[in-house]
């Protein structure tokens, strides 16, 4: 128990430092980029006067290393900042929008590693059969379809074609005005459940099912190759051959033995992929309409509107660490053998 | 292990069942979903402060709040509209303007509409000095002279009826909002006497209007209970959500689909004229362009119409003027460029130039602006016909301002620009576009000519229409004989809707705003 509190705490002063390190880079490049904050948080048409007023209102005639102590000082004490162009504090944006793009998230990576580690055990045990092939077209295709491309194709099938399937949102505007759904967590699935509100969770259900399934197509990918190629390396160590030995069937020794040995690295580079879904999901989100915090950070990039850039960009770099301490841990209690 | 699977399949089943019931009061949606009008728009709201309002969220507030007097639609026989003023007269040196107010009006919040309330409001906007307060900069003093007659003193002539319609800087709203402060605008609450009212407000997700049932129009109206705005940045995407009958209103959908969406049975596209124009600025400071030939010799080399199709297809029209055509102030009857290269050939040989000119000329513009990216290929491709090198160079609008604003000798050749007015008079398009200024700032062809700025702020102050009308026309004359700019083309704005829709009006005094006060759901 110790040693994770250890491992832990040394990762979160690690964090510390990268935090530091990254606030200092988007702040020095935000001051780089050619753009006047004052000018653009007073709109398209400002006044010479109004930009001087607020540029003085802001802080912002006033020396570079004094601007970044006071952005520090704020930070520290939970304030993030003035959206330029929406003018609404960012951390209570991203409150409102995070809830959205991790239910989308999670429910991709969900998706992702169902699928992914039963294709990749499948493919491992059917090496180079016509199973295994499949498996490697489908990974293949997942992996170097563009999202933004495959979404367009999901929807023309599932909703023009089919009709079975809602365009894009999060849930029917008819729906949502006449069955609300009281606000919990965020997650519009959860909170209509844990209300009973059966109609808006099957509204949101039936919306969530093609962004996640678009955003989940990268995943599978990497799942599958990974667990295929880590199964097959697995396979080769003399554990299994004793298994073997001792009579064990081979659904066991595949499920029981291997695939927890072979999940390290196929959890290692899920981690990954899921903490680059945080932001890099710009195109789904746009596609089907789905207001998470891509699309937010896309706005805020076209119109430089650096508090928001910014505050991203921390929740990222933090998003990222502790989704691979989780991973870490994760598998140091998958297989023992890995010691943190 | 098989109870196992047992209990999973039960659950499944379960789940399944529950996702797939439903609908049982879909006879209640229908006749609901009449009662809602679903918008799909790209129009981010700034701010809800509407002293400070001057970007996109006028989409929204023209139903929320009202000002004294509105610029009619086309096609009205008078200039204005009453709206809680029902008349109104200046005096004739045009520095004192009398309102007398309409009664029995009351603000979302309860409070009275009176001549406080007037005098309230343009006193705090001109405070805050935000967004377009400086279009208030003439008032001097606003009396109130009983309770529905309101009184303002101008420290120099203006045209107060202009001003007073804007739909920037003169909104009227709640005197009791005096105790809120600006953040309990920002957190999505209005205290107007619109016909409808603000409901809630998710930033860049979702805005819910509500009927005004206290509103002072006719009592049937507004027809529609609820509006829901859905902000959503893409062209199509909102296509999609049109065709798919998703959205009732969308304010952009890709130029290309226009004509198949306007085709569709169950879709329609309204379109009407814009105060909105493009004009390409020349650097007048700078050479070769410091050269009144070459500018012109541009002007005339220009493909005027192959411009306006790649990048507006049948939204666009060729401009007559500086000022858009069918405002206030345009003259019609101004000498025009047409696209004639020997004639440009000629004025380049005329100015020294006959070889060409030695130097690439940079041609910057908004880079998120699709009408820009894609006629700025043929700029280039025509200038180079006269002997004139181009780069384009297309930046964020953030960006490509700041270098303008720099100094004119580092700055662009040629800056593109897309231009509306802030309210329906044409001095503040002529002022900032061309006046001299000291710091560039939106002069972005560094132009100054005391003559000119001379006529414009003449007109301005004069109380004669006609007598303004006439120095307009002499301003805007100069600005074509000495072509400090290319005038391009005025923008058509185009609504694509869902066929039942009925009663939405364009006016073209008010870009980009939506009034859903006459709009039906059949």
């Amino acid at each position: 128990m110790i040693r994770y509190l250890r491992f832990i705490t040394k990762r979160l002063i690690l964090l510390l430092f990268v935090l530091f390190g990254l606030s200092l880079m988007t702040f020095l490049l935000a001051r780089v980029v050619p753009s006047d904050p004052a000018a653009t948080y007073l709109g398209p048409r400002p006044q010479p006067e109004q930009v001087e007023r607020i540029r003085a209102q802001m802080g912002l005639d006033r020396p570079l290393p004094v601007q970044y102590a006071l952005y520090l000082r704020d930070l520290l004490s939970g304030d993030f900042g003035t959206s330029l162009s929406t003018h609404q504090p960012v951390l209570a944006s991203i409150r409102e929008y995070l809830p959205a793009s991790l239910e989308l998230m999670i429910t991709a990576m969900a998706i992702a590693l169902a699928v992914g580690l039963f294709l990749g055990t499948l493919s491992a045990r059917h090496e180079n059969t016509l199973i295994d092939h499949t498996g490697r077209f489908i990974a293949i295709t997942g992996v170097s379809l563009p999202a933004f491309w495959l979404g367009l194709l999901l929807q023309i099938l599932f909703f023009r074609v089919l009709g079975i399937l809602p365009l894009g949102g999060r849930i029917d505007t008819m729906v949502s005005l006449i069955h609300p759904v009281k606000t919990i967590t965020g997650f519009l699935c959860l909170d209509s459940l844990l209300t009973g509100n059966w109609t808006a969770f099957r509204s949101a259900l039936l919306h969530l099912i093609l962004p996640a399934c678009t955003l989940a197509a990268y995943s599978i990918g990497i799942v599958t190759r990974m667990t295929r190629s880590s199964l097959l390396e697995v396979a080769q160590e003399e554990f299994v051959t004793a298994a073997r030995a001792e009579g064990f069937s081979e659904r066991r020794i595949a499920g029981k033995y291997m695939l927890k040995n072979a999940l390290g690295p196929t959890f290692t580079s899920a981690g990954l992929a899921f903490a680059s879904m945080l932001t890099g999901t710009f195109y789904i989100e746009a596609i089907f309409y789905w207001p998470g915090l891509g699309s937010y950070t896309a706005n805020a990039i076209l119109s430089i509107d650096y508090p928001v850039i910014m505050g991203v960009t921390l929740l990222g770099a933090v998003f990222y660490v502790v989704v691979n301490l989780l991973v870490d841990i994760l598998i140091s209690f998958i297989d023992p053998r890995i010691r943190i | 292990m098989k109870k196992q699977w047992a209990l999973v399949l039960f659950l499944l089943m379960t789940a399944s069942s529950l996702v797939l019931a439903g609908g049982k009061s879909e006879a209640a949606e229908e006749d609901l979903s009449k009662q809602v009008l679903i918008v799909g728009s790209v129009d981010s709201v700034t701010t809800w402060d509407p002293s400070a309002s001057y970007s996109t969220e006028i989409a929204y507030f023209t139903n929320l709040y009202e000002g004294l007097i509105r610029a009619a639609a086309p096609g009205s026989d008078q200039p204005f509209e009453p709206l809680l003023a029902t008349a109104w007269e200046a005096s004739p040196d045009g520095l004192e303007w009398t309102f007398t107010l309409r009664r029995g009006v009351t603000f979302h919040d309860g409070t009275a509409f009176n001549a406080q309330a007037v005098k309230y409001s343009y006193e705090r906007t001109m405070e805050l000095g935000l967004g377009a307060a400086f279009i208030l900069d003439p008032i001097e003093s606003i009396t109130v002279v009983d309770d529905y007659t309101v009184l303002f003193k101008l420290s120099y002539a203006a045209p107060l009826d202009r001003i007073a319609a804007s739909a920037y800087g003169s909104w009227i709203f709640s005197p009791a909002v005096k105790d809120k402060g600006r953040e309990w605008f920002e957190e999505g609450n209005a205290a107007g006497t619109g016909p409808y009212k603000l409901e809630s407000y998710k930033p860049d997700q979702e805005i819910v209007l509500v009927r005004n049932e206290n509103y002072w129009g006719p009592k049937d109206t507004p027809a529609v209970q609820r509006v829901l705005v859905r902000i959503v940045k893409d062209a199509v995407t909102m296509q999609n959500m049109l065709e798919a009958g998703q959205a009732d209103i969308v304010t952009l959908i890709p130029k290309e689909s226009l004509s198949s969406v306007d085709d569709r049975d169950d879709c329609k596209v309204l379109t009407g004229p814009s105060f909105m124009n493009y004009a390409i600025h020349l650097n007048t400071q700078k050479p070769p362009l410091d050269n009144v030939l070459v500018r012109r010799a541009i002007s005339y080399a220009i493909p005027y119409d192959d411009v306006i199709t790649v990048s507006l297809g049948d939204l666009g029209t060729k401009a007559v003027s500086p000022i858009p055509f069918g405002q206030f102030g345009c003259a019609t009857d101004l000498p025009q460029y047409t696209t004639d290269l020997a004639k440009a050939r000629d004025l380049m040989k005329q100015a020294g130039f006959a070889g060409g000119i030695d130097r690439t000329l940079v041609f910057t513009f908004a880079a998120e602006n699709a009408a820009h990216q894609a006629y700025a290929p043929l700029i280039k491709e025509s200038l180079e016909k006269i002997g004139i090198p181009v780069e384009v160079r297309p930046i964020l609008w953030t960006a490509q301002w700041e270098m303008m604003k720099g100094d004119p000798l580092q700055a662009q050749d040629l800056g593109a620009l897309l231009w509306w007015p802030t309210f329906n008079d044409p001095y503040e398009t002529l002022a900032s576009l061309w006046r001299t200024e000291k710091k560039p700032f939106f002069n972005f062809a560094y132009y100054s000519n005391p003559r000119y700025d001379d006529l414009i702020d003449r007109a301005y102050a004069t109380p004669d229409e006609d007598e303004a009308l006439k120095l307009y026309r002499a301003a805007q004359e100069i600005l074509v004989q000495e072509a400090p700019s290319v005038y391009l083309f005025d923008l058509t704005t185009a609504v694509p809707m869902r066929e039942n829709i009925q009663g939405f009006v364009i006016n073209p005094a008010y870009p980009k705003a939506m009034y859903f006060y006459g709009v039906k759901k059949n």
